[in-house]
């Protein structure tokens, strides 16, 4: 039973009347577990966090026998800006900004709601070099939180056609280094540090690529996509850059699984992606929840779907974690998250209730 | 004489591959060490530390305190090298221009790719690297160990080592005139043999002359053009051979060239099946080769024939010469077989070895590294259960700077084996 | 005087027709009635110790003495103390050597490779030329139940002439290219079933007292008359399943295309059972089970049909291997490739093996059974596999395989081991004949040591396939590439 009495779909809470959310178990950052936790939002932020505290007078309350934590955070996809995810005719075009593509009501936010992810980093395609910047866009209201998020950069095979330049990796890199070499704009903040990088990675050979010039231009940032970077631990470590761990299936292989967890036990920083809108929402869970079963510590991933995916993202000081100052970004859960029993019950965008319950296509109420 | 080797070592429990495996000092008894300088040894031991090769002594085997560290074969050479092989794939090549000599293969290998793992197996230790060829003027091939670290980086004995380029029909085919479809590249790259001749001599001539000032593989054309990098050349047949030596003379001849201090490039022929038909051209231009696999029925690509002589005539022509696999993992045709073929067709054990070890490492200039067994020099080492280059002998082991990444004992119940 | 006419003839012909750079050779005119003494610096016998300085005496084709006796005193004598001589190599398996593999017929027994077989294909002077002096020819594995093998000597004029053992054996395909294994079992089922229904057909007709199957053989050009026509004889062999009051069907009245499947379900015919995988192995064995052919089957594996060796030494068939020795697969974990190597597997497991040459060139069966001593298996087990193995298998045991008495004069006169690669065949004499003489051997010095010859074969002519004698299906290939060419 859930005592939960909203109807409605979207409803702004009244500015200067709070919301009460007073959940079983709260997850909060770091791992720490807050039973009777009672959450207060005002405004859009998060302006108290305890347990057992007491409910402001006229606060709106919102009971919740289940768990509360922050709203996860799709590291990569192109909700709102499909087919506007790259140029055909260009190779390379770094200073496209994708968040001037993505349409923020586009209706299949939707699906991510449901699903509980309340940000997502909307990443330009890699079919080129680089086909430009990202942008992290709230997944209610379109609200940008930060744009350029990174520079995409491609390693993969991906970036080749066999009619235009480049048809090579030698080409590829080649351009690259030119762009490098030349820096300016988006490019020379990526150099000077200022943004990180999203570099587009598949097979192995293309990770240590991806290190070896990250090393040689002195960049930050994530690896996307790699299989298998799991299985070069040491050397990602030994980079600092981050990985996104690709939407993975059941049935997805014991090698793959095996190195995924392995990023957990080496101490790598990783978050998830999605590739939506290609991919269901609820694979982004899934996908966590298969590296959990492999032996990914289940701590970690939580943290991948959420703080730590905010730190990829560059959007820790705003959302991702339950923390007073931060973004009301929160998702109600019926049980456990990484348990795929459990569903996301009612979501909190900015502040903002969502009730995603009678949205659930075929999710049967197991709690 | 039939010699029974009841060889292989039990000792040895040492891991290969991956990162597990460690440099570790080795003591190496053998029947023959064959170190690739003509010198060879009967009955003897190498030691290797360090990742290097530390001594080289005659003697019998004896007790080793350390049998952990033991190893014993029938013979020993050093790791073979193979100046031809192709461990790159379709997205090694920048096809959007023919010539792109400032282009590197380092930065499309796959460290990861199960060639390397074939090539150690079957003994070769050092590779060229190169670029497929579909360009006129490929890019720069690179010299790698074939294990090591994940990175090519790490494993790299010389980079940037060799300017690569094609004669004859693969940097044509595919190509075509625009008959009416959308033109991209294809339609302007060259459609001919002449096609192709005339892209490498414009590219000399524009470099000599200034003309490509802006062009980013001019500097690798100065120096290719200077002598301080050796140029590949792919030419299979006689043709094309011919078109390679000619095209240096003339660079050589020009006063352009010279003019520009230009002309003294160094050519070798790759894939040069048809080298026993042009020896005097190849002796008189000291132009030195490598010769592709054995062909079983005499055919080989681009409509070239090679006899199983031809590594003898280059012997007694006074021509220099490298034996390889060209990128073929057939297990009839691997590095180790075609020095067997070679010998069958007439050159000693010795020319042979040092065809596939030696003479590489000179062309390749990583000779001060690899190439022969001597004290001081990469522990890059081949174990054999017979005598190498047969097909009755295998690779028992092959140790990459003092690691030891591959054992094949395992497959060996024992051997008899004969020189 | 015959013989020397014919091979004079012979290589006239050869010589006119395809312009061949290759000569055979004709014996001495002054004939010793076939009588020919070798001496070499060492006798490889294959049966027991070698002998050194040793001399071998042929007459009337087959070996009278090995040792130190030099036979009759007017015996021609091939003298070469430099040489060492080496009983030739056999090959157990072979698809080529015909005009094509397969005819599109998915069950035909009745097919002989006797009018497939091309004596002047290229294929045949390569193995003279690798000292493969027998070679067991037959059909590819498109199709179910294929027709009867041949075994031949890669030498002489008509498909008789090189004959050693006809009907060797009919093919037997467990899984086809490109065909579900399903559909492929079912096929050789019901051939089985096909053939039962067809003689219990006839019983019964026997019975009515109908005359169809009579006026059938009369058709099919079978004497009634004649007396193995004439009897009948109840069923034999081992099969499980019996046809009840056979006896009284004469053996004439069996329908030409069924009969030679009779002959194997009564254990008068070898089967060679292609199989390309070990799930297919078990299939094979089930099916020779079933129709009582166990006992007369090869079975011809591939792939990882290594994987079920443990049933084929249960089973007790020998097998002959695919050509590719190392078996490459990969860890699912690892990504590593692992590679095992084939024979070592059935040897250790007691199954009999025979080696196929990798091609009829350069790695012949000399070279099959060096790699074999080089991953350890001992040296006289792996000549063993390419000579006495596959003579014993083909039933020729008696005649080939070693160098002893009474055995059929075929010799390889070897400038070295036979295993080495520097070795070449310098002699082959074949039934007492001297048929090749590597110094006249026009195309050894056009691939070996760059003589080019004017008319020298097209690359790959020795592939069945690809040429038609005749030329009818290349001038087709030229049209039809001239039509392209229009449409692009």
């Amino acid at each position: 039973m859930l005592p939960i009495l909203l109807a409605f779909v979207a409803a702004a809470i009244p500015a200067g009347n709070p919301l009460a959310i007073r959940a079983k178990t709260a997850w909060l950052p770091g791992g720490r577990v807050l039973e009777n936790a009672v959450v207060i939002v005002n405004d859009g932020r998060i302006v108290s966090v305890g347990a057992n505290a007491d409910i402001p007078e006229g606060a709106e309350v919102l009971e919740h026998d289940g768990v509360l934590t922050a709203g996860m955070i799709a590291l990569h996809g192109a909700t709102g800006a499909s087919g506007e995810t790259s140029d055909s005719t260009r190779t390379a075009m770094p200073e496209a900004r994708i968040g001037l593509a993505v349409d923020g009501r586009a209706s299949n936010f939707e699906a991510l709601r449901r699903a509980g992810i309340t940000s997502i980093v909307v990443t330009p395609d890699a079919s080129g070099v680089t086909s430009g910047t990202s942008a992290v866009v709230r997944t209610l209201d379109g609200v940008v939180l930060r744009d350029p998020a990174h520079l995409s950069l491609v390693f993969s095979t991906a970036a080749l056609t066999p009619n235009r330049e480049p048809t090579s990796r030698s080409g590829a890199i080649a351009m690259l280094n030119r762009l490098f070499e030349d820096a300016h704009g988006v490019v020379a903040d990526a150099r000077a540090g200022k943004l990180p990088c999203l570099f587009e990675v598949r097979e192995r050979e293309d990770v240590i690529r991806a290190i070896a010039f990250a090393r040689e231009h002195k960049l930050r940032g994530a690896l996307n996509g790699a299989w298998l970077s799991g299985e070069m631990a040491d050397a990602i470590l030994q980079s600092k850059l981050s990985v996104i761990v690709p939407p993975l299936q059941v049935g997805t292989s014991k090698r793959v699984l095996d190195a995924m967890a392995r990023l957990s036990q080496d101490g790598i920083s990783f978050g998830f992606g999605l590739d939506a809108p290609d991919n269901h929402a609820d694979a982004m869970r899934l996908t966590a929840a298969l590296c959990v079963r492999a032996g990914m510590n289940r701590q970690l991933a939580w943290q991948g779907l959420t703080e730590n995916a905010a730190k990829i993202a560059g959007v820790e000081a705003r959302t991702g974690r339950i923390e007073r100052g931060l973004d009301a970004d929160l998702c109600l859960w019926s049980g456990d998250p990484l348990d795929l029993g459990s569903r996301a019950v009612t979501l909190v965008v900015g502040g903002v209730l969502v009730d995603v319950k009678g949205a659930a296509d075929t999710a049967k109420e197991s709690h | 004489m039939i010699l029974s080797n009841a060889l292989l070592l039990a000792a040895v429990t040492a891991a290969s591959g991956g990162q597990d495996a460690q440099q570790r000092p080795w003591n190496i008894h053998v029947e023959h060490i064959y170190t690739g300088n003509g010198r060879n040894l009967t009955k003897g031991l190498v030691v290797v530390s360090g990742g290097r090769i530390a001594a080289i002594t005659a003697g019998a085997d004896e007790q080793s305190d350390r049998p952990e560290d033991t190893l014993r074969a029938y013979a020993i050479t050093p790791g073979l090298i193979d100046a031809g092989v192709r461990i790159t794939s379709w997205e090694s090549v920048e096809q959007s221009r023919e010539v792109t000599p400032e282009m590197r293969v380092a930065d499309a290998l796959d460290p990861f790719s199960l060639d390397w793992d074939r090539q150690v197996k079957s003994g070769v230790t050092t590779v060229l690297a190169s670029p497929v060829d579909r360009n006129v003027i490929g890019g720069l091939s690179v010299v790698v160990k074939t294990a090591g670290p994940e990175s090519i980086a790490e494993r790299t004995v010389k980079a940037d080592a060799v300017l690569r380029g094609s004669m004859g029909s693969d940097p044509s085919a595919g190509n075509h005139a625009a008959f009416g479809r959308p033109t991209d590249f294809y339609s302007r790259r060259p459609t001919t043999r002449m096609g192709v001749e005339w892209e490498w001599r414009n590219a000399f001539f524009n470099t000599a002359l200034g003309l490509n000032e802006k062009d980013p593989g001019r500097a690798t054309l100065v120096a290719a053009l200077q002598g301080k990098m050796p140029v590949f050349i792919q030419a299979w047949t006689t043709q094309d051979i011919r078109t390679a030596v000619f095209l240096r003379e003339e660079v050589e001849s020009r006063p352009e060239f010279a003019g520009a201090g230009m002309n003294t490039p160094r050519f070798v022929i790759d894939a040069a099946a048809e080298a026993w038909k042009e020896p005097q051209l190849l002796a008189r231009s000291h132009t030195p080769v490598i010769l592709p696999p054995f062909p079983a029925d005499g055919r080989t690509r681009d409509g070239a024939q090679m006899a199983w002589n031809v590594a003898k005539v280059m012997k007694d022509n006074g021509i220099p010469f490298a034996l390889s696999s060209h990128g073929s993992d057939d297990v009839d045709q691997r590095l180790a077989i075609q020095a067997g073929y070679a010998m069958s067709g007439g050159i000693t054990f010795d020319d042979a070895l040092a065809a596939v070890t030696s003479t590489p490492a000179k062309l390749l200039g990583v000779d001060g590294r690899v190439g022969t067994l001597e004290v001081g020099k990469d522990a890059d080492l081949v174990l054999w259960s017979g005598e190498p280059f047969q097909p009755g002998a295998r690779v028992l082991a092959t140790i990459v700077d003092g690691v030891l990444r591959y054992e094949g004992w395992s497959a060996v119940q024992g051997a008899a084996v004969e020189r | 005087m015959t013989t020397t006419m014919t091979r004079a003839t012979y290589a006239a012909t050869y010589a006119m027709t395809l312009c061949a750079a290759f000569l055979h050779f004709a014996p001495n005119a002054s004939a010793s009635d076939g009588r020919l003494a070798i001496r070499v610096g060492r006798i490889i016998t294959n049966n027991g110790p070698d002998i050194e300085n040793g001399t071998i005496y042929i007459e009337g084709g087959r070996i009278q003495s090995v040792g130190t006796d030099a036979g009759r005193w007017d015996a021609e004598v091939i003298d070469h103390p430099e040489l060492v001589a080496f009983p030739g190599w056999v090959e157990a398996h072979s698809i080529r050597g015909m005009d094509r593999p397969n005819e599109n017929i998915e069950v035909a027994p009745f097919l002989d490779v006797r009018d497939s077989i091309d004596p002047i294909n290229f294929y045949f002077e390569d193995c003279l030329r690798q000292g493969v002096l027998a070679i067991n020819v037959q059909q590819g594995s498109f199709c179910a139940i294929g027709g009867q093998g041949r075994v031949v000597k890669p030498f002489g004029l008509t498909i008789e002439d090189m004959t050693l053992r006809p009907s060797s054996g009919i093919k037997v395909v467990a899984t086809r290219p490109g065909r579900s294994r399903a559909l492929q079992v079912q096929a050789l089922r019901r051939a089985f079933r096909d053939l039962r229904d067809h003689l219990e057909k006839l019983v019964v007709d026997k019975k009515d007292g109908k005359d169809s199957a009579r006026r059938e053989e009369l058709f099919q050009g079978r004497d009634p008359d004649k007396e193995e026509n004439k009897k009948g004889r109840p069923m034999e062999g081992d099969a499980p399943w019996k046809v009840k009051n056979f006896e009284t069907v004469p053996r004439g009245e069996v329908d030409e295309k069924q009969s030679p499947l009779l002959r194997l379900v009564e254990g008068k015919m070898m089967a060679f059972v292609a199989c390309d995988g070990a799930v297919s192995v078990v299939q094979a064995l089930e099916i020779a089970r079933e129709n009582g052919f166990l006992a007369n089957t090869v079975l011809v594996v591939e792939g990882d049909a290594w994987k079920a060796a443990d049933r084929i030494a249960e089973a007790g068939v020998p097998v002959v291997l695919a050509p590719q020795l190392l078996y490459t697969e990969r860890d699912p974990m690892t990504g590593k490739e692992i590679e095992t190597f084939v024979p070592g597997v059935f040897r250790e497991k007691k199954v009999r093996f025979a080696l196929q040459s990798l091609n009829p060139s350069a790695q012949s069966l000399w070279f099959q059974a060096a790699t074999c001593v080089g991953y350890g298996i001992p040296r006289d087990e792996a000549i063993a596999a390419a000579t006495k193995v596959p003579a014993d298998i083909l039933r020729l045991g008696e005649r080939l395989g070693t160098i002893e008495k009474g055995k059929d004069g075929n010799i390889l006169l070897l400038s070295g081991d036979p295993l080495a690669v520097t070795t070449s065949v310098e002699y082959v004499v074949l039934d007492g004949n001297l048929v090749y003489d590597r110094s006249k051997d026009v195309r050894v010095q056009q691939v070996l040591e760059g003589l080019e010859q004017p008319n020298a074969a097209p690359a790959g002519a020795d592939e069945a396939s690809d040429v038609d004698p005749h030329g009818g299906s290349t001038k087709e290939g030229d049209t039809k590439s001239k039509t392209d060419k229009k449409k692009d």
